[in-house]
């Protein structure tokens, strides 16, 4: 009885395997880290709006996100091959693009985000945040990270490279085990 | 001697009965849970009476509120009809009292309809308000526009340990109307409907896991969107988020990419808006069906076409297309007597795309708003009778946008404090056929009910078209018992009272009744001059002359826009915060009784 549950077992781990959207997502991720130009990445936000990034004004909270601007070229060339990324994936997934900043690398900002909305790591609305433990890591070593830190999100992290061979940013390709067509619809 | 047990039964007697009491206060000032007027709503004249005579013009609300005072257990609220050749009709509704921990205080605000006769008990066991003794409800009366002028009579009765009180309520009716096309449009948006699932979870466990397909879900959009044109607002719900995902609800399902991008079926659109559009989602109500007047389109960056096209000709085909496509199905549904807004909501901080649809700030962002202009133009023809309007929410930049993009934008949602610095803009646009509105909040149910009715007479003073309050349907986790103030709803999910749809609040009807004052008042600008009624108005409002609710036009205003701030920009408009913060309680009744004593003159 055992022996014929046993056979019935493997097939179905095989296809477990085989539908494991971390995997899927870790495929992805390594093509980003081939695809995305760290060059072009470096160039969306303008020095004007980098200037303002950590900037405090107690009278005026907002001045970094009201100043925050990028150079449409870099953003839209980076964002199609984002969006093309994205399309390999199994399942509905985003792949964003995030960047530490050049005024504090023990902070990170997300730069580009995708049609779902979907990330482990952006608090809705920060312009920038601290570098969290995962990134640091993957911006140190190189090496892909698999994360799952939301209840059913999964994240791959992948280094982005410039024409120097230097990590100057990352990938964060993410899925929902269960996507909700109505969510960040706000 | 007396024995002590019958000391006390004969002080306990007496004190119930003293204790049993009806009183009433008119619309504008609120009670609190034993019987007072709350704190910032005291002014001189704000007593509770045991008597009231209300006056209102035909096709309308006239209100008040009744406080059942009762110091310990059940009682029993009923109102008598109104003689049935009179039409009028009495509606009753229970506040609720908000814990808001801020104020450490309890202020009513939502409303659960009741019928009448209306029995309860105090202190109510659900509310659950700390030595509650009185209970206060709120009572509209509709005054239909066949009925008759003159007066007529009621009475509220409460019976409460074995004590009677009665209440008199007279409605003069006048012989003026209010018209059924508001001067002002105040509307309220809202983001989505992922949010029902939070503020419905019995109706949602209820109807099942196919909660957002069944017609328990259409049916609550609908209710919300019947709520607010009952209350004589508009409802606007965007139905995509800042990176450009869209609600399945709000946009028809697309099928294909490229020159194939097609529309590939209408069914939860139609569900949705279909009876909205064509009017019979208000079949029911007292202001008849009427085809909503404005509707979010679905259109941003990302769809239809996605940005992976942008600036190719696919971008170009995918959106012509689909845009074609909607146009041509709302022309056949006849769809033609709403606006559709192409708008654009995302900003550049969120990440989603590289420029600021909303309050754009930096002046190489027009260039988008130009190219969607040019691709609209291209979808729809010339002659069509579907009404799409370009609106742009604007801020820093207004003055310049006016401007540039003129004939390109032709629907201005122009934040508050700075559109004052312009004083020609609502003219200058408004003679070119744009339509112009402003946007803010909602006043928290902590500041004086007067006022929820200074946006609304600014908005009319300043011959602006609509105000939008930019979010009122979130109340936050807990606005029962842990409420922080309402600065963001006007409506409350009905859900623990076992109704499927949003409960009005005593906010929401403030407004109402003030915006009646204002159409009724405007109505009178064919006997006497506008600006006179303007100036009538604004003075018993505050005192100020309409000019003063303009602001001056700072002179940085001339400078480049990318070095203001909004410390500079708080500073240009801080002369204004005295039309927002020193209202007293009595500003809107100084202004109700001009427009009354004004609607008796004119013949």
């Amino acid at each position: 009885m055992l022996r014929r549950l046993s056979l019935l077992l493997v097939p179905a781990c095989l296809f477990s395997q085989a539908g494991d959207p971390a995997a899927s997502l870790d495929r992805v991720a390594e093509v980003a880290t081939a695809m995305v130009d760290g060059d072009v990445c470096a160039r969306i936000e303008t020095p004007r709006s980098r200037s303002f990034a950590t900037k405090k004004d107690p009278r005026d909270p907002w001045r970094g996100s009201d100043n925050y601007d990028v150079d449409d070229a870099s953003f839209i060339l980076t964002k199609k091959t984002l969006i093309r990324l994205s399309r390999l994936c199994a399942a509905a997934c985003d792949v964003n693009l995030w960047m530490p900043l050049s005024s504090d690398s023990g902070k990170v900002q997300v730069v580009i985000r995708n049609v779902n909305e979907m990330s482990q790591f952006w608090p809705w609305g920060a312009l920038n945040q601290e570098m969290p433990p995962e990134m640091k890591q993957v911006l140190g070593t190189g090496k892909r990270m698999t994360v799952r830190r939301k209840p059913g999100m999964i994240s791959v992290l992948a280094p982005v490279y410039d024409s120097l061979g230097d990590i100057n940013g990352l990938v964060e390709v993410v899925s929902r085990l269960r996507p909700d067509p109505r969510e960040n619809v706000k | 001697m007396i024995p002590s047990r019958w000391v006390a039964l004969l002080f306990c007697t007496v004190r119930l009965c003293a204790a049993t009491d009806l009183t009433v206060l008119p619309d504008s000032f609120r009670f609190g849970p034993t019987g007072q007027v709350i704190e910032p709503d005291h002014t001189a004249g704000a007593e509770p009476a045991h008597k009231i005579v209300l006056e209102g013009a035909r096709g309308g609300f006239v209100s008040c509120q009744l406080a059942a005072t009762v110091s310990l257990g059940a009682y029993r609220l009923d109102i008598k009809p109104f003689a049935a050749d009179s039409g009028l009709q009495v509606e009753l509704f229970r506040q609720w009292f908000h814990y808001v921990p801020s104020a450490k205080g309890y202020f009513p605000d939502a409303l659960v309809p009741v019928r009448v006769p209306h029995s309860a008990t105090l202190p109510d066991p659900d509310n659950k308000v700390p030595g509650q003794t009185a209970q206060p409800y709120w009572v509209d009366i509709w005054i239909p526009a066949t009925a008759a002028p003159g007066d007529f009579s009621t009475t509220a009765r409460l019976d409460a340990a074995g004590t009677t009180v009665e209440l008199p309520i007279t409605v003069r009716v006048l012989a003026a109307s209010i018209p059924a096309e508001d001067a002002i449009v105040i509307d309220h948006n809202s983001y989505g409907t992922s949010w029902f699932a939070g503020q419905y979870p019995k109706l949602v466990q209820k109807v099942g896991p196919g909660f957002y397909d069944s017609p328990e879900f259409y049916a609550l959009i609908q209710a919300y969107h019947r709520v607010i044109y009952e209350h004589r607002g508009v409802f606007h719900q965007l139905g995509y988020g800042h990176a450009g995902k869209v609600g399945p609800e709000f946009a028809p399902q697309l099928a294909g990419s490229g020159k194939s991008k097609h529309i590939d079926n209408w069914r939860a659109y139609d569900r949705h808006y279909g009876p909205l559009l064509d009017g019979s989602a208000f079949a029911t109500t007292r202001r008849g069906p009427h085809p909503i007047p404005f509707a979010y389109l679905p259109v941003n960056p990302e769809w239809p076409a996605s940005q992976v096209s942008w600036g190719e000709p696919g971008y170009e085909r995918e959106f012509v297309n689909v845009v074609s496509a909607m146009e041509h199905h709302f022309r056949e549904k006849g769809w033609t007597n709403t606006r559709f807004e192409l708008f654009f909501n995302h900003k550049k901080r969120y990440k989603g795309f590289s420029w600021d649809g909303d309050e754009a700030r930096f002046a190489k962002d027009y260039e988008y708003m130009r190219e969607y202009a040019r691709l609209m133009k291209r979808a729809v023809p010339a002659n069509s009778p579907v009404k799409f309007v370009f609106r742009a929410d604007v801020s820093w930049t207004m003055e310049r946008q006016f401007r540039d993009l003129a004939g390109v934008v032709n629907f201005w949602v122009c934040g508050g404090g700075m559109f004052n610095w312009y004083r020609d803009a609502a003219r200058t646009l408004k003679e070119r056929g744009d339509i112009v509105w402003t946007y803010g909040g909602t006043p928290p149910v902590t500041k004086p009910a007067s006022q929820m009715t200074t946006d609304l007479l600014r908005t009319w003073l300043l011959g602006v078209g609509g105000f939008v309050r930019w979010q009122t349907v979130d109340p936050g986790e807990d606005p029962w018992f842990h409420f922080a103030g309402g600065g963001e709803t006007l409506v409350y999910p009905g859900d623990r009272f076992g109704i499927a749809g949003p409960l009005a609040s005593v906010r929401l009807k403030i407004q109402r009744n003030a915006i009646q004052d204002i159409t009724l008042l405007n109505s009178l600008s064919g006997s006497r001059p506008l600006d006179a009624l303007r100036e009538a108005a604004a003075q018993r409002f505050n005192g100020a002359k309409v000019d003063e609710w303009w602001g001056t036009r700072p002179a940085f205003a001339d400078t480049d826009p990318d070095d203001w701030s909004n410390a500079t920009i708080d500073d240009a408009t801080s002369a204004q915060a005295k039309f927002a913060n020193n209202i007293d309680s009595n500003a809107w009744n100084r202004v109700r009784a001009y427009v009354m004593e004004s609607a008796k003159e004119v013949k």
